[in-house]
Formats: structure tokens, C-alpha cells, sequence
């Protein structure tokens, strides 16, 4: 049974009360945020109310929405009305936003028990957290190691079991990659099936909202919660399917992508685990078909042009003249302006702002920004045509697994590699899951990807539910809060 | 030497639509600052735009009513430039797929104004300076605009003139925008540069930006030009450059130069979808469209028969126009009904916003009872002027103001009868118009009009006095 | 050594760094179209930073063809429109809340500071 399940029953039959549910997650955020960091923001006394008013209508008798009741996190670039949305900047520390996005909105009418808001990259741009002005979050499955990121306080705080789950948002991997970390399933689902209202733009095209969580089965209930048609998004499609049904529907006769591309350059353990999944699938009836990838190692320059381009447009506002960060000393507009900004962001923000706005400046946007926007049409099609022949593809969630805190890595490319096998699916907008499929030679975990064509979340949730079946590698076997580390 | 204006002009038209172009909050003007804001429209983070559907309309309306080719497939982009009016630090414009494209308003002379394009953008807020100080009201912000480019087709200030007017009236016609000048809904960039008669290659041309009135923008113009002229007599030369007008001292500025222009760095906005705009869309649009003022001013000269300044004078306000057609129905004398609408009926609305009202509460169907009755000889002008005033005090018919009796007039041999007793009652009078004083033939034809309490022909009662007299 | 920096190596395109260096002017001109002062001492790692990737992002073009069509939506959604129906605006002081100093209502931006 999964977590979610499992715990609307325990409320359900009174076995645990809401607030002593919640009080217990308090207790473990208590425990753990300090050495952890997954939590920079804990929303105490809010979660509380909200349970009080679950075990209220838990009286009453009444039917628990799918979600209801359930403590959460949410990333800190989901705006939430009256509670410090920072994204982790200088830039917004003090900045409450007036408005909910649609994601809490949803979460909230769900009477969702928020815990908190997480750490994450600056303006969710990073790959471990470390460039929070908060600091790095640890990985709870080892606290030798960075839980990844963006999204990495989500992970942790479902890893560390101070969440049921995480809400993230994932622009380039910024799911599944600290999913992948901590041994989590993490997943984005289709571009324009989660409302993007109110969560803080990095990259308008790439950004989507997803939930981390331990189980598949959690994921899926989590996605039909979210992903309904959003007014305020004019992006938004909804989806009406409801994959949580879906998921059970086994995998005989699945067709399954593999390119030998998204192995390149691999670890070895992460090779061999892979191995070992895609033969758990040949063996449950799936049939694997290869193909070629050629445009792959295109996809990542693509990608960071695109996203930074488009980063440099939605960071323009951060002027400090409506909110956010605001100098001591200037001599004109002009020069307050440039001082908020140089202040307010953190260096690598600062970075890809530049590189962004070189991208789209004149005399070079058909070199740059319109390349990539041709290249991103082309690997649409190129999919398209992959999945003609495939239900899904596999790939690894991460070239390698999470690495030790401290050993930050500096060489901007490096860094921006470790995108590779997760950008795609952002550039083409598809749903993508990353499941933890075992552990490298230091006990680390390995994810594997999964992506899926467009709308077609239900079938890569389904693969990825299957995997978790047939091998119990995730959270199947839980059993009650009380976890430690 | 003698030297030829060139001009383009880029003029920024708010529409009239209920509320802003990406959120649902009023396009008002005015308000206490800060008041028609919402999260969308203060740009804070995470917000998205949607795009206002009217505001699709309302621009292929005005690409219609310009002549205009309407793009079946168009899409919104984003030009960054950061300034403290504009929350987003860009603004949500159209770059390379502009909704409507390649157009012309023609001018009395039979000249094109070649229109580029027209495209849809959202306004900025307003900056309020004080002692260097700035306040920022963000309530315009993100009202709607389009923004109409013309081909650099102008040669005179007079064609710059008549262009805006004519576009001005267009807009109201087919009912995009109120075009309030003073409220800035209509604001004008203008490209200008001199060249040597004859030439055929275009000079340096610099940009004045902003400017919201017709005058302000005649006089920056007639500076301007003037300014390249006289560099170049002086054998200097024109720096490209944008300049802003300064009225108080009716010069023009530099503002900045080209190398200090803005780099945009325009791409589509990733936040809102494709616009698309069927055939069959465009279609009934077009159909929606009023008749426009130029048909409407062909039919008052041509059909009508009314003179070209007395339907020039109609057709400058919509609602007196539709007002001069509905009190004209059936009537076959329409300039009895022009006459009296542009004297009378004119006398009482002296503003401009009353005209663009037509604040009488007169309804057309009144006036036109009236002038038919005048038409059809029941009553008289003198009678038709006093029943108009009373009528236009009150708004109600002229049965109120003349009753039948009123309508039979007087018979000739009753009228005779009572011109002859003017004659004899009025010796003096009579003695001094025969002496050479016109003026006293009026106070003749006054006692009679007096006796016939108006109801006499002052024309015919002056035949009669005449005939009377002569033959004494 | 790292997997991928292995696979860095081993990809089908190299990167040399330095190739396609940006120029100091360049780079401040565009710190100030993108509103960031950039100090003389970040300048110098600044300009290799954003060298290397622009090298990196040439790899575009070798499989791109300058003919293809351009990526313009994802799901090829159409007319996603707002009806021309007002809705309340916020409470001004709702639209404040987020900056102190504001006066009469206004945002306001004071001609200097001096800290
Ligand atoms: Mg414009
Ligand atoms: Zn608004």
C-alpha cells in the first residue's frame, strides 16, 4: 500500500489523529532540518490548523479528499498567499506573496497539510542546492552527500521522512535528478498538464510542476490532484485521465526505446544496474527496440541557451523597486536598479542572466537563441518518430549519482553535463520519471528514467509502477512515520 | 535650396475594452493610484498573462477599417528593456507576426498612407517626477494599445494632420477606442528627416517620441524639420537619434543616441499560445464594421446632395452622423435637416464632448417630424425654429409646442386683409421705407407676424406689404 | 574521475575552450543591457565562463540545418483567451505590502541614497 493510502487509512479509522500525524512530522523536521537543510521555512503553526480541521471533519464522517490530511512540502518558488516565498534568493528574502499559485490552491482546497517550503537553487537554477543562500541540503540516505537539485530540499524532506511528499518544479532534471540522489521517485509530468500559475518562472517553455514521492502509486495520486485544466495558464491542458487506474495495467507486449547515446560515459554500476532493469521488464513481457539518438549531445547547449534566455526575460523584473532586495546606497534609478540586482542575486544566477541575455542580443540570437529553437523543433520530431515504434523510452535519471558535499563542482560545463539524459524531456515538453532502480558501490542509489510521449503520463507511471512491483525497490513496504535515518 | 519633409509615423491607440489586455482587472482611466492592480498586471513572480479576446477583435477591426491584410496565424513577443514603469521589464508586444499587416488610409487628395503594421501591445504605468523623486502608479499598466506604423509616406505636416484625424475617426467609428487625447489614448512617435528637393534617397531621420496632441506634434514637426534644414544648409549633418518634444519651450531634445539605442533582444513570450484567426472570424468582423466615414461622407455629397464642408462638419462625430441619417429617413430635402442640426441643434452642444455625445435628448424622430411638416408647407421656418428651441428645452414633440389649428396657416385673403392693416396702421414705417430705410420694411412684416401669432410666411407677407405698396 | 566527465570526452564533439572568446566590451555591454554591474575582478572569469559555454553551444550547429522550422509551442495549443468581463482589482494595500516607503499610495523611488 502506498504511503498516501496507508496513512488516510490510519486517519480514516482513527488510529492516528491528523495533529498527532502532523506533530510527528514536526517532530522529525525538528530532529533533522538542522543537519539536513531540507526545510527553510516551517510552516508550524498553518500545518496544524489545517489538521485540526481534518480531524474535525474526520468526526464529522466525512469522505477524505485523495490528498486531504496528508503533511507536505511544497519548493520555495511555489507561491504561497501570506507565507515567504524566497526561491532561496537574497533577492526575495521578506517578499510574501499576496496571491496562491494553483498548485497550493489545488493542495490547499485538498485541506493538504503543509509542513513547510524547501530549499532549493537560486531561482531553481543548480543542480545540488549549493547555490541556495540557504545553503546545500544533505541527503538523508547518507549525510556525506548532497541531496541534488533543484528540488533537492523536496527530496530530502521526503527522504528524511519529514514529508509524505514533495511538491518541485523541474526546468532541465530538477525532479528526478535529486529524486535519482535519494533513492525517490520523482516525476515531470507533460508540459501543460500542471498549472504553471504562481510557481516563479526560470524558464517559461521548460518549467513544470511534479511531485516527489517514495512511491509510484503516491506520484500518480498526486499528478490526478494537479494536473486539471488551469484558467490562469494559458499553457495549461489539464488531463483528464485518471492514472492512478492506469497504472495497474501491467506491461506485456510494452515496447520499450533504448538509445545507446544516454549511456555514454555512465559508471559502470550505474551501467550494470541498468542492465538489471531493463531485463526485469524483458523478462515481465516488455520488448526493447534501440534507436538512434544522434541530436542528443546538441540537446544540452539547446537547452541552456533556451533556458537561459528565457531566464534573463523573467528575472528582469527583480528590480527592487515593487519588493524584493533593496540597496542602502545609489545615485540614480539606473544605478539602483544595477546594485539590487548585483546584490540581490547570487553569482550564478547572475551568470546565466548574462549568458541569456547575450543569447538574444542583436547580431546574435540566429546564432544562438534561434538555433535553438530550430534544434528543439527537430528533436520534437525526432520523438515523435521514436514513439511511433515505443511506449517508452529508458534511459539513466543521471549520468552518476549523488556526489560527496564540499566537492562542488566549478567547471560551468561539468556541472551543466549532468543534465544530459533528463533535458530532453523538458525540450520536448514529454513526461518523465525517474525510479530508483539500486545502489552503486558506496550504497548510493541509481535512478532510472523513463519518459513517455506527450499526454501519455499514465503509461510511464505505469512502466515505472510495475518496475517498483516487481522489484520492491521503493517505498512498497512502508509501514508508519516513524522512520529515522 | 529648397527641401522636402519625410515623415513616418507610429501611433500608440488605447483600446476601449472593459479590462486589461492580460489580466481582468478595469481599464479605467484614472482612479486613485495603484487601484486597478492585480498580481498578473504588477507582473509579480509566477504570475501568467492570458490574452484579452476583444482585443484580438478590436485590432483586426482596426486592420480592416485600414485596409489591412489580417495574418491567420499570429503570436505575442516579448521586448525587454528595463524601466521602472513597465513591472515585467518587458513589454508583451508583436515583433515579426504583427496581427495585421500592409494597409492604407487614404487622404482627400487621393494619396496613400501606406500602413506597415499594426500590432497589439500592453501600455506601461505612469512615472509622476518630483523634485527627482519618482512615483510610480501602475494603473495603466497593461491597457490594451495597438500600435499602427506607417511607410515613411508623409511630405507635409498638413498629410500628418489629416492622417491622424482621419485615423482618430476611423478607431471611434467602428468603436475600439474613445481616442481622448487628453487622456493619452492616441500618442504618436514620429521619424522625420529633410531632403533636397527631387532627391530620391531619404536623409538621416531622427525620432520624436511621445506626443499626444495634434498641435504638439505640428509644432514638434515644424521644429524638427526645421533643425535638419538647417544642419544641413550648414553642411552638418543629422545624427540618428531619438528626441523628445518639450512644449513649454517648443523645441526638441535629444534624448539619446543610436548607440545608446535599446537592444530588445524580442522573442516569442513562452507564457501565452498562438492567435488564431479564421477566415471566417475575419468575415464576421468585417461585417460587424460600421459604415466608415469615408463612405458615409461620399453619400451625404454624392446621394445626399449636401455641400462637402456641411458634410465634412456631420460626419467629424459619429453619433451626430447616425443622428443627421435617422432624422434624415424619408426626408427628401436632407439639407433642411443638416441646416438645422449644424445651426440650431449645434448651438446647443458647444463642446466637442458634447458633439461626440450628441448631449441633446432630443431624439432624431422628433426632428424629423418636425422637418417634414416644414417640408410639406404645414408650418413655416420661423414657426420650425421657435417649435425646435422649445422642443430641444423639453425633448418632447412637436405636437406639444403646435397644434393642428396652428398647421392650417392663414389663408391669402386673410393674410391680404391683414397686410393691408399694416400698411395703414404703420404710415411712419411705410414713409421711411419708401425713403430709403430696409430696416423698417422688418418692423412691418414683425406687426404682422405679431398679429398672426407667427403663423404667417414672413416670405409671402413681404410679397404681399410690397405689392401694397406700389401700388399706392 | 566522474562518469560523465568521461563522457565528455568521449562525445562525438570537442570543446575548446577559448575558441570563440567574448571580448571585455562585449560582456559589460551586456551586464548593462541586463541591468548587473559587473566589478574589474569578476570580469576575467566571467568572460572564460561565458566563452566556454558559447563554444559548447556551437555543437547546435552541427546538427542543425539553418532551413529547419522553428520550435514555436509544445502542444500546439491555440487562442487561450480571457473574456472582456472586469473582475475586482487587489486592495492597494495588498499591491503595496511587499515595499515599504511607498507614499499617497504611490511606489517611490527617492532620487539618490547615500548609506
Ligand atoms: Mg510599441
Ligand atoms: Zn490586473
Amino acid at each position: 500500500m502506498s504511503k498516501i493510502k496507508h496513512l488516510q487509512k490510519l486517519l480514516e479509522t482513527k488510529e492516528i489523529t491528523c495533529i498527532e500525524l502532523t506533530e510527528r512530522y514536526l517532530q522529525n523536521i525538528e530532529r533533522q532540518n538542522k543537519v539536513i537543510n531540507a526545510y527553510i521555512n516551517v510552516t508550524a503553526e498553518e500545518a496544524l490548523e489545517t489538521a485540526k480541521k481534518v480531524d474535525e471533519r474526520i468526526a464529522a464522517r466525512e469522505k477524505l479528499m485523495p490528498l486531504e490530511g496528508i503533511p507536505m512540502s511544497l519548493k520555495d518558488n511555489i507561491s504561497t498567499k501570506g507565507i515567504e516565498t524566497t526561491c532561496c534568493s537574497k533577492m526575495l528574502q521578506g517578499y510574501y506573496p499576496i496571491y496562491d499559485a494553483t498548485v497550493w490552491e489545488t493542495l490547499k482546497n485538498q485541506n493538504s497539510v503543509l509542513l513547510g517550503k524547501t530549499n532549493m537553487d537560486e531561482f531553481a537554477m543548480g543542480s545540488s542546492c549549493e547555490t541556495s543562500i540557504f545553503g546545500v541540503t544533505l541527503n538523508p540516505h547518507n549525510t556525506d552527500y548532497v541531496a541534488g537539485g533543484s528540488s533537492g530540499g523536496a527530496a530530502a524532506s521526503v527522504k528524511g521522512n519529514m514529508a509524505v511528499y514533495g511538491i518541485g518544479s523541474d526546468t532541465g532534471g530538477s525532479i528526478r535528478q535529486p529524486a535519482s540522489f535519494c533513492g525517490l521517485v520523482g516525476f515531470k509530468p507533460t508540459y501543460g498538464t500542471v498549472s504553471r500559475y504562481g510557481v516563479v518562472a526560470y524558464a517559461s517553455s521548460l518549467d513544470q510542476v511534479g511531485p516527489i514521492t517514495d512511491s509510484v502509486e503516491d506520484a500518480a495520486i498526486i499528478y490526478d490532484c494537479l494536473s486539471s485544466y488551469d484558467p490562469k495558464d494559458s499553457t495549461s491542458v489539464g488531463s483528464k485521465i485518471s492514472t492512478r487506474d492506469k497504472i495497474k495495467d501491467g506491461i506485456k507486449g510494452m515496447k520499450i526505446g533504448i538509445a545507446q547515446e544516454f549511456f555514454e560515459g555512465i559508471s559502470k554500476d550505474i551501467k550494470t544496474s541498468l542492465e538489471e532493469a531493463i531485463k526485469v521488464y524483458q523478462d515481465a513481457g516488455a520488448q526493447i527496440i534501440h534507436f538512434e539518438m544522434p541530436k542528443l549531445n546538441a540537446v544540452l547547449p539547446a537547452y541552456f541557451i533556451i533556458s537561459c534566455a528565457e531566464a534573463s526575460s523573467n528575472l528582469g523584473r527583480y528590480d527592487g523597486i515593487r519588493y524584493g532586495y533593496k540597496t542602502d546606497s545609489y545615485k540614480d534609478i539606473n544605478e539602483m536598479i544595477c546594485k539590487n540586482r548585483s546584490e540581490g542575486f547570487g553569482k550564478e544566477v547572475q551568470r546565466r542572466i548574462l549568458l541569456g541575455t547575450y543569447a538574444l542580443s542583436s547580431g546574435r540570437y540566429d546564432a544562438y537563441y534561434k538555433k535553438a529553437q530550430n534544434l528543439r523543433y527537430s528533436i520534437i520530431q525526432d520523438f515523435k518518430k521514436i514513439f511511433e515504434s515505443c511506449d517508452i523510452i529508458l534511459t539513466p535519471s543521471v549520468p552518476v549519482t549523488a556526489y560527496k558535499k564540499g566537492k562542488a563542482l566549478v567547471d560551468p560545463i561539468e556541472i551543466y553535463m549532468m543534465d544530459i539524459c533528463t533535458v530532453p524531456a523538458n525540450i520536448a515538453g514529454l513526461p518523465a520519471v525517474s525510479v530508483p532502480c539500486g545502489f552503486d558501490k558506496n550504497n548510493m542509489p541509481i535512478g532510472m528514467q523513463l519518459i513517455g510521449n506527450s499526454f501519455e503520463d499514465y503509461k510511464v507511471l505505469n512502466a515505472a509502477y510495475q518496475f517498483e512491483k516487481l522489484t520492491k525497490k521503493t517505498g512498497v513496504s512502508y509501514t508508519g512515520p516513524e522512520v529515522e535515518i | 535650396m529648397s527641401y522636402e519633409l519625410v515623415a513616418g509615423l507610429e501611433t500608440h491607440i488605447e483600446l476601449s475594452t472593459k479590462t486589461k489586455i492580460f489580466c481582468q482587472c478595469t481599464t479605467e482611466f484614472g482612479g486613485e493610484p495603484n487601484t486597478h492592480c492585480c498580481p498578473i498586471c504588477m507582473g509579480m513572480p509566477g504570475t501568467l498573462p492570458k490574452l484579452n479576446k476583444k482585443v484580438v477583435e478590436y485590432a483586426v477591426k482596426a486592420g480592416l477599417a485600414t485596409n489591412c491584410k489580417i495574418r491567420n496565424i499570429s503570436k505575442m513577443d516579448r521586448k525587454n528593456y528595463t524601466y521602472p514603469d513597465l513591472p515585467k521589464a518587458y513589454q508583451i508586444s508583436q515583433f515579426d507576426k504583427p496581427i495585421c499587416y500592409e494597409g492604407f488610409i487614404k487622404l482627400s487628395s487621393g494619396k496613400n498612407i501606406r500602413i506597415n503594421r499594426i500590432h497589439i501591445e500592453e501600455d506601461a504605468g505612469k512615472l509622476i517626477h518630483e523634485r527627482g523623486d519618482t512615483y510610480i502608479d501602475y494603473n495603466r499598466g497593461g491597457v490594451p494599445l495597438i500600435e499602427i506604423v506607417t511607410e515613411p509616406d508623409f511630405r507635409s505636416i498638413d498629410e500628418v494632420h489629416e492622417y491622424l484625424e482621419k485615423l482618430r475617426l476611423i478607431m471611434k467609428y467602428i468603436g475600439v477606442s474613445d481616442v481622448k487625447m487628453q487622456e493619452g489614448s492616441l500618442r504618436c512617435d514620429v521619424n522625420i528627416s529633410a531632403r533636397k528637393k527631387g532627391e530620391e534617397e531619404f536623409g538621416t531621420r531622427t525620432e520624436i517620441k511621445n506626443m499626444n496632441s495634434l498641435n504638439f506634434i505640428a509644432k514638434a514637426m515644424e521644429y524638427e524639420f526645421g533643425r535638419h534644414v538647417d544642419i544641413l544648409e550648414s553642411g552638418g549633418k543629422i545624427e540618428q537619434e531619438t528626441r523628445r518634444y518639450d512644449s513649454a519651450l517648443n523645441i526638441t531634445e535629444s534624448m539619446r543616441g543610436k548607440e545608446d539605442a535599446d537592444d530588445y533582444r524580442y522573442f516569442r513570450d513562452p507564457d501565452l499560445v498562438n492567435i488564431i484567426v479564421s477566415e471566417e472570424e475575419i468575415k464576421k468582423l468585417k461585417d460587424e464594421l460600421p459604415q466608415l466615414p469615408d463612405e458615409k461622407l461620399d453619400i451625404f455629397i454624392n446621394e445626399y446632395g449636401l455641400p462637402k464642408d456641411d458634410a465634412e462638419l456631420l460626419i467629424k462625430y459619429k453619433k451626430i452622423a447616425e443622428y443627421f441619417e435617422e432624422a434624415s429617413k424619408d426626408i427628401k430635402n436632407k439639407k433642411l435637416i443638416s441646416n438645422y442640426i449644424l445651426s440650431q441643434i449645434f448651438r446647443r452642444m458647444p463642446t466637442d464632448s458634447d458633439k461626440e455625445e450628441c448631449s441633446i435628448s432630443l431624439p432624431p424622430e422628433y426632428l424629423k417630424e418636425l422637418i417634414s411638416l416644414l417640408e410639406n408647407k404645414k408650418i413655416n421656418s420661423s414657426m420650425a425654429s421657435n417649435a425646435l428651441e422649445k422642443m430641444l428645452d423639453t425633448g418632447k414633440p412637436v405636437s406639444e409646442f403646435i397644434s393642428q389649428k396652428d398647421m392650417q396657416g392663414i389663408d391669402e385673403d386673410t393674410l391680404r386683409e391683414i397686410c393691408m392693416r399694416a400698411v395703414t396702421e404703420n404710415k411712419d414705417a411705410v414713409d421711411s421705407y419708401l425713403g430709403g430705410k430696409e430696416k423698417a420694411f422688418g418692423s412691418i412684416i414683425g406687426y404682422i407676424m405679431k398679429e398672426t401669432k407667427g403663423k404667417a410666411d414672413p416670405q409671402k407677407a413681404g410679397e404681399i406689404v410690397r405689392e401694397i405698396i406700389k401700388s399706392f | 574521475m566522474h562518469g560523465y566527465r568521461a563522457a565528455i570526452k568521449r562525445s562525438s564533439y570537442k570543446i575548446e575552450v577559448g575558441e570563440r572568446m567574448l571580448t571585455k566590451e562585449e560582456v559589460l555591454r551586456i551586464a548593462k543591457i541586463a541591468k548587473l554591474s559587473v566589478k574589474d575582478d569578476e570580469v576575467e572569469q566571467l568572460i572564460k565562463d561565458m566563452s566556454t559555454i558559447i563554444d559548447y553551444a556551437d555543437a547546435i550547429n552541427s546538427v542543425v540545418e539553418d532551413s529547419e522550422l522553428e520550435f514555436d509551442d509544445i502542444n500546439n495549443i491555440a487562442n487561450a483567451f480571457n473574456e472582456d468581463i472586469v473582475l475586482e482589482s487587489y486592495d492597494r494595500d495588498e499591491i503595496l505590502k511587499n515595499r515599504e516607503g511607498g507614499e499617497k499610495g504611490y511606489f517611490v523611488v527617492r532620487k539618490s541614497l547615500r548609506g
